[in-house]
């Protein structure tokens, strides 16, 4: 039995340590940060470049779009910070002002570069039906 | 009626208690009275879930607003098939839903084993009992779908999202579920089978029919999710890794590892721990899937949202599911001993394992990823996400492994295969990957993953089809039938070896279906009126922009032209459909095309509609259709592997093959029904004619009569479906001009059809009212009598073993035929 046993383990060790080390390699690039608007605009710098989930809400009457082109800016805000926001392609239905947003995408210089159908705006919710608190009801 | 669902759910409660008490405690004192009586529990547990369900879709119906889960789920202006479906729209209904199935199921299961499986009965019925008290259990302290509101209740309802108004919120969520549900049974019976220590191969039987029904309906339930996102959410794709898909997928994985190792277990007797272990890792991933999705620890487009406490009462339950469980496998170790060593790598069983392997690694590799950013948020802080890139660059390479070996592994023998065994099964198989990959090789076709797939979905259907002919021949020439009568006569022969073979050939149908994906093709422009945009051999050209209202929507639509290689082919009319108090949510409607090498998928994104301008999102997918193609093969070979074992007696019994088929063709049905819905309605000119009522007795009338032109699937004549609602409108503004009331109209249709058929809902009075009920008593009667015939079947086979003579012929047939077959092997 025990060489069987030592075949076994060492199978599953060599097994166990390819996969992982696909998967740690594989993680570093398949990744993204998922952040707010304000951990990312408190210290900019430290954030250009990086690939990243990027949360917050469209700031009200920022949503500029270039006549008769799919072009949009735009200002996303969360705590008081504001960034500015480029994307060019489809806007989902519920992305207006005050929505709540998260936009794929990249920091630079001047704002925050969305990729292609990287803008997601959050419905209310698809099953449960919006509760903000104060509103009676519901 | 509120306080009687209630007071059920309560009564439920003490039930689940009483049945689980009465059966552990009858099997410990091997008294036969409490046994029955827990039995007897059992089966009452289903018909209170049964009277909760009927109390909460009649206050659905009826639109009781009062409880607080009806008003927000339905509102008055709802169709009744929705009304009905608000039922599993939210949290709480779902988990009673979930109980529902349950308790049906499980009844059904105990009642077809009562006598095979005498002594893990009891078991069976305590595990169920206190799954489905759990869930009772959460409904009655925590999500109660029977609250009222304390105050004064709203008049009318929020209403169901209209994102979930559509066919498939009517059967895609019951079909999951189904197929969660009935992944119990198999766990129930394991866990029965190891606290008994009855742990021979037997407890396999009953389980291995419950997963492979359950594998059916999950299967199905996934394949009608992704239908419904292509069709309906409009992006394009209909696969997106989303956590909620992802739920659904684990048990899947699991359920399909346990239906091939099952075979290695009945054959060799190897593996028994580790397909215990498959039976309780696939249900304990159903309620983890649950979980997941209930209780907002991932975030999702599905999500039900946060909540700590669900969270919480859901972890216990895991918790003790886990300990439970595997507390009993490593108690009984001893008794799973394998009764034979592993021989060789090259062997069935190697192949098998290799598969269990890689699935088992694919169900750890997704629900990891699905948790990578709660854990990731856990262990360090930092929220990272994965998105479907990451899933894909893992899962196509496993799916193209899982698929090499769907063409190896039926060619290999158990045991060991010689050299020249196996040069003889993979010539041809391994002839058909080379050819077909030097020939897409030549047409340039990407290699790496198209490519690939295409050469091994090649390969593997040689296999399928070599198995088929070899197979045929040896029975022709031992029973001097022709081929055709021989192929058949094989099928029934062994259905599920070769039931599998034909839900491979479904698998590979959806794998050609996936291959496409990498030939995916997309554009979005913004339009003027007359501007053409073109997207591989297709081009649309921006027509007009229309606002239409109904009495339950705004609708805004494009008018495109479609050119194939610069011909006019016709036109797509895709659409946003803005329901009433709904405004932010707008619908999107999806124009398709369907071919069955590509579809043309056309996307209204956005519109200016004073400037008539519209953006379209168009894209070209090719060979999509090959997927829900696959699913009808793939469910038509589980049809046949689920046939009971002894039902065909010999190929020549074709009742039961014509319900399998029937069964089959249903399923089918079922789902090429959603293309018959949403084939796109020609709307003659004389329908935009008239587009607003007159009068409010116009405007209701409108919503009550119902299209009977045949093809409009009883839409209502408001809903401008075609030309004939348009006639039928006509008529009724004649009506209404020469002053007669609702009534004397309703009379004039029904003399008109002869029937109350135009009717949108019957006219509610007195006898009428019966005809509510009409539609559920003929559901219930035709389940009823299927059930009634098919035990009918399966115990006349086991009481008469078939006519004398026959038997005698069919065993010297039977012995020769299987002495043939296993050379084959």
């Amino acid at each position: 039995m025990k060489p069987r046993t030592i075949k076994i383990a060492a199978t599953a060790a060599v097994l166990v340590a390819a996969l992982s080390g696909l998967m740690y390699t594989t993680l570093s690039e398949g990744t993204e940060y998922y952040k707010h608007v304000d951990e990312v605009m408190s210290d900019p710098t430290a954030w250009q470049g990086k690939r990243m989930s990027l949360h917050g809400y469209v700031v009200d009457k920022s949503i500029f779009a270039k006549p008769d082109t799919l072009e949009y800016r735009f200002q996303i805000q969360s705590k008081g910070k504001v960034v500015a926001a480029r994307y060019t392609g489809v806007m989902p239905d519920t992305f207006k002002d005050g929505s709540e947003v998260v936009l794929k995408g990249q920091l630079g210089p001047h704002g925050f570069d969305v990729s292609p159908n990287g803008v997601m705006a959050k419905c209310p919710s698809k099953y449960e039906a919006s509760r903000t608190p104060g509103t009676p009801g519901i | 009626m509120p306080a009687l669902g209630t007071f059920v759910l309560l009564t439920a409660f003490v039930t689940c208690a009483y049945a689980i008490a009465a059966s552990v405690a009858g099997a410990r004192r091997r008294s036969t009275r409490l046994v029955e009586s827990g039995i007897g529990a059992f089966y009452f547990l289903a018909a209170l879930m049964t009277v909760a369900s009927a109390v909460l879709i009649h206050a659905f119906v009826t639109g009781n607003y009062a409880i607080k889960y009806v008003q927000r789920y339905s509102d008055t202006a709802q169709p009744l098939a929705y009304k009905i479906a608000s039922y599993w729209g939210g949290l709480d209904g779902s988990i009673m839903f979930w109980v529902f199935l349950l308790s049906i199921f499980g009844s059904v299961a105990i009642y077809v084993n009562r006598d095979r499986h005498r002594e893990l009965i009891p078991y069976v019925v305590s595990v169920i009992a206190a799954t489905e008290m759990f869930f009772i259990f959460l409904m009655i302290i925590h999500k109660n779908p029977f609250s009222t509101f304390l105050t004064t209740p709203p008049a009318d309802g929020a209403g169901l999202t209209p994102l979930l108004q559509n066919f498939y919120m009517a059967i895609h969520p019951p079909s999951m579920y189904v197929g969660f549900v009935a992944m119990t049974v198999p766990f129930a019976f394991g866990i029965a089978a190891l606290v008994t220590g009855h742990l021979d191969d037997a407890w396999l039987r009953a389980v291995r029919r419950w997963t492979m029904l359950g594998w059916l309906f999950l299967s199905f339930g996934l394949t009608l999710g992704m239908l419904w996102a292509y069709e309906e959410l409009g992006w394009g794709g209909y696969w997106m890794w989303d956590p909620v898909e992802n739920a659904g997928l684990l048990p899947w994985f699991t359920a399909t590892a346990f239906l091939h190792s099952v075979r290695v277990q009945e054959q060799r007797g190897m593996l028994r721990v580790w397909n215990v272990t498959l039976v309780i890792v696939t249900f304990f991933l159903t309620i983890f899937g649950t979980f997941m999705t209930r209780s907002g620890v991932v975030q999702s487009v599905h999500a039900f949202g946060e909540d700590r406490e669900l969270a919480l009462l859901f972890t216990i339950f895991m918790v003790f599911i886990l300990t439970f469980s595997f507390g009993w496998v490593i108690y009984r170790l001893p008794l799973l001993r394998s009764r034979h060593e592993f021989d060789s790598f090259v062997s069935r069983e190697a192949a098998f394992l290799a598969n269990n392997w890689i699935l088992l690694f694919s169900a750890f590799f997704v629900l990891f990823a699905t948790m990578f950013p709660t854990l990731s948020e856990a262990v360090t802080g930092e929220r990272l996400t994965v998105a479907a890139p990451f899933f894909n660059r893992w899962m196509l390479p496993i799916g193209l492994i899982l698929l090499t070996l769907t063409g190896i592994g039926p060619l290999l023998a158990w045991r060991k295969s010689t050299v020249s065994n196996l040069v003889y099964q993979l010539k041809w198989p391994v002839l058909a990957f080379v050819v077909t990959a030097g020939a897409l090789y030549a047409l340039g076709v990407r290699v790496w993953s198209s490519g690939t797939c295409f050469a091994l979905c090649a390969m593997v259907l040689t296999t399928i089809i070599q198995e088929f002919v070899r197979g045929a021949q040896v029975r022709r020439d031992a029973t001097g039938t022709d081929i055709f009568t021989a192929l058949i006569g094989l099928v029934g022969r062994s259905k599920r070896r070769y039931g599998g073979y034909i839900v491979h050939v479904g698998i590979v149908l959806m794998f050609l279906g996936f291959a496409g994906e990498g030939f995916k093709q997309e554009e979005q422009a913004l339009m003027k009126v007359g501007e053409q945009l073109t997207v591989g051999h297709f081009a649309i050209r921006h027509d007009a922009l229309r606002v239409t209202n109904d009495s339950q929507k705004q609708m805004v639509t494009g008018h495109v032209s479609v050119y194939e290689d610069g011909e006019l082919v016709g036109s797509l009319e895709p659409a946003k459909w803005y329901f009433n108090k709904r405004e932010e949510e707008p619908t999107t409607e999806v124009a398709i095309r369907r071919a069955i090498t590509e579809d043309l998928y056309v996307v209204l994104a956005g519109f200016d509609a004073s400037a008539q301008t519209a953006t379209y999102t168009v894209t070209i997918n090719p060979l999509v259709n090959w997927i829900w193609l696959g699913f009808g093969i793939m469910a038509l070979g589980t049809g046949i592997a689920l046939l009971p074992e002894r039902a065909i007696a010999f190929a020549t019994s074709s009742v039961p093959a014509g319900a399998a088929g029937a069964t089959t063709s249903l399923l089918v049905l079922l789902l090429l029904l959603p293309s018959a819905v949403h084939a796109q309605h020609v709307e003659s000119p004389e329908a935009r004619r008239t587009t607003a009522a007159r009068t409010p007795l116009e405007k209701e009338l409108w919503r009550e009569l119902i299209c009977m032109c045949g093809t409009c699937g009883r839409k209502r004549i408001g809903d401008f479906c075609c030309s004939h609602a348009a006639k039928m409108r006509f008529e009724v503004a004649k009506l209404l001009d020469e002053g007669k009331t609702r009534d004397e109209i309703y009379q004039y249709f029904i003399a008109q059809y002869g029937s109350q058929e135009p009717l949108g809902a019957p006219i509610d009075k007195g006898f009428n009212r019966l005809a509510w009920l009409f539609p559920y008593l003929v559901g219930a009667s035709g389940a009823v009598a299927v059930a009634f015939v098919a035990m009918r079947w399966s115990r006349r086979e086991e009481e008469t073993p078939a006519v004398a003579g026959a038997t005698a012929e069919d065993a010297s047939l039977r012995s020769r035929l299987d002495d043939e077959l296993r050379d084959l092997d």
